[in-house]
């Protein structure tokens, strides 16, 4: 009831500032002018410069494999945007999440930003890395068209999500092609050197603070927009640092890691429909090192340390139909491999299909209907150990609000 | 060779974005910007979605995620709070 009234007040409040402020001239004119109270709650809502959102996103679904049928997911990230002025950002996202019967929260990012000019930006604190394109941009439950990530990606795979760091990100112009830019420092990726999980010996671990070395990593991404309407970006990132703990016997060993992204988003009229094709190329080079056996710690032994992982995709929506039915629709396939070091008690080779089909409520809201067949030898740490191949069947939805 | 590459692009951007003239984004409206760049990642949210003052913020965070100049995002600002 109180509630009720208080928004009752404020909308009339509302009303008569807005009355008020379009009759301030005839007012004075004619003589007469505000009462006290009224000029109070005109200033009183006279907005201010700082603004914020309050949104987010949520998922779950039901997936189904040949061993299990789960209901699964019961993911909920809040995301807080708060425009200080009209320089000054903050974005700080939450993920919670159940994880094997615990709710998990974690820190997704947390930054803020300075727009120094109109090209250069300023951002620091934590943020995720404009690595490849898959992280930075795709990865959300309602941007990503899958239910799961493509191999490599999400927080297992090989690929660095968030860091802690400062960046220096903007846009441009080379003659007529757009560019855009990012360089960061940031506390890097750790190198697990198996003392104490040898099954984990070379295997990089990112997100982690406080840093292990007084080293910063440092990278960036360069995309380029070749079509003067934007429809294709392709992207080359890096990122270079040490990650051996500090004075052991891995203080001097690097990891150079590098990702080849490309983008083309089109409104083809021919076919009444919205043509998507995302595609990346990662590679994580780390200096060779020896690290404890698995079966008897006291021996070592060392592999080339390299990684790759890539994948492509392609999805096609008919927004441009007359049947509302049909423009809703999405038909979508991805294709993913990872290969890990040969040798490593980690080492993987795995491929992935993905087709799905889905339906898209509004801009952010879907249902994804969606085949899965992972083929191949996946990683110590993974569930598909003994290689062979697997398929799930997965109804998932996803909201963004 | 990719580390020399990769970084002789960075500092080919770096100088670039100090002395830049948006002459492409100059001769595009605010609408035409909106339409080639806020599908790029996701499906387009349509000027309706949110207030004037909702549009302030998702604009200046797209401008930082999606790296947009201010000149773009001003543009896609106010055509988004003049189309809602
Ligand atoms: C480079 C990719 C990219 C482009 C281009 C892009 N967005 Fe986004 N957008 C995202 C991502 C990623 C999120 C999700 C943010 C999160 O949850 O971390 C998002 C979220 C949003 C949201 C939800 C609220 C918020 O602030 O997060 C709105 C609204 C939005 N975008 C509008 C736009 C508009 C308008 C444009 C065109 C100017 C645009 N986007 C262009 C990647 C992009």
């Amino acid at each position: 009831m109180k509630y009720q009234l208080n928004i009752f007040t404020l909308a009339l409040a509302l009303f008569i500032c807005n009355v008020a402020l379009a009759q301030d001239d005839q007012n004075t004119q004619q003589g007469y002018s505000l009462t006290d109270q009224q000029s109070a709650a005109i200033d009183y809502l006279k907005p201010g410069k700082s603004r914020f959102l309050l949104r987010g996103y949520a998922h779950s679904g039901l997936e189904m494999t040949s061993e299990e049928t789960s209901f699964v997911g019961g993911a909920f990230n809040p995301l807080f945007v708060f425009r200080q002025s009209d320089r000054l950002l903050f974005e700080g996202e939450l993920e919670i999440e159940l994880e094997g019967g615990e709710t998990h929260l974690g820190l997704e990012y947390a930054n803020m930003s300075y727009l120094l000019s109109d090209a250069v930006t300023v951002r620091a604190g934590k943020f995720l890395l404009p690595f490849g394109t898959y992280v930075p941009n795709l990865h959300p439950a309602w941007i990503n068209k899958f239910p799961t990530n493509p191999l490599g990606a999400g927080h297992d795979g090989i690929l660095p999500s968030a860091d802690i760091g400062i960046e220096l990100r903007g846009a441009s112009y080379l003659g007529n092609i757009k560019t855009n830019y990012s360089i960061y420092a940031v506390n890097g990726p750790q190198l697990n050197d198996g003392s104490v999980e040898a099954e984990e010996g070379g295997v990089l671990h990112y997100d982690i603070a406080p840093d292990n070395n007084k080293g910063k990593s440092f990278g960036g991404r360069i995309g380029f927009f070749p079509m003067n309407n934007s429809a294709l970006e392709v992207g080359i990132s890096g990122l270079y640092g040490k990650v051996g703990n500090k004075e052991g016997d891995y203080e001097d060993i690097a990891a150079f890691l590098y990702a080849f992204d490309m983008s083309y988003v089109q409104r083809l009229s021919s076919l009444r429909s919205v043509v998507d094709i995302k595609a990346q190329y990662a590679a994580a080079n780390v200096d060779e090192a020896a690290f404890p056996e698995e079966d008897d710690p006291s021996e070592l032994h060392s592999f080339d340390n390299s990684s790759s992982t890539w994948f492509a995709q392609l999805s096609i929506r008919p927004a441009f139909v007359s049947s509302k039915l049909v423009q809703n629709l999405e038909l979508a396939t991805r294709y993913s491999s990872i290969e890990t070091p040969e040798g490593a008690p980690w080492e993987a080779n795995q491929q992935q299909w993905e087709v799905g089909l889905n339906y898209w409520f509004d801009w952010r809201t879907l249902v994804k209907v969606s085949y899965r067949t992972v083929s191949g030898e996946a990683g110590g740490h993974s569930e598909n150990e003994e290689g062979g191949s697997e398929d799930s069947f997965f109804i998932h939805w996803a909201i963004g609000f | 060779m990719i580390t020399g590459l990769f970084l002789l692009a960075l500092v080919a951007i770096a100088t670039n974005a100090c002395t830049t003239t948006n002459s492409l984004a100059d001769t595009k409206s605010g609408a035409q910007l909106w339409g080639e760049n806020c599908l790029r990642c996701h499906n387009s949210p349509s000027p309706e979605t949110f207030s004037d003052a909702e549009w302030d913020v998702a604009v200046m965070h797209m401008q930082v995620r999606a790296n947009l100049t201010t000149t773009e995002a001003t543009k896609i600002a106010d055509f988004l709070k003049t189309a809602n």
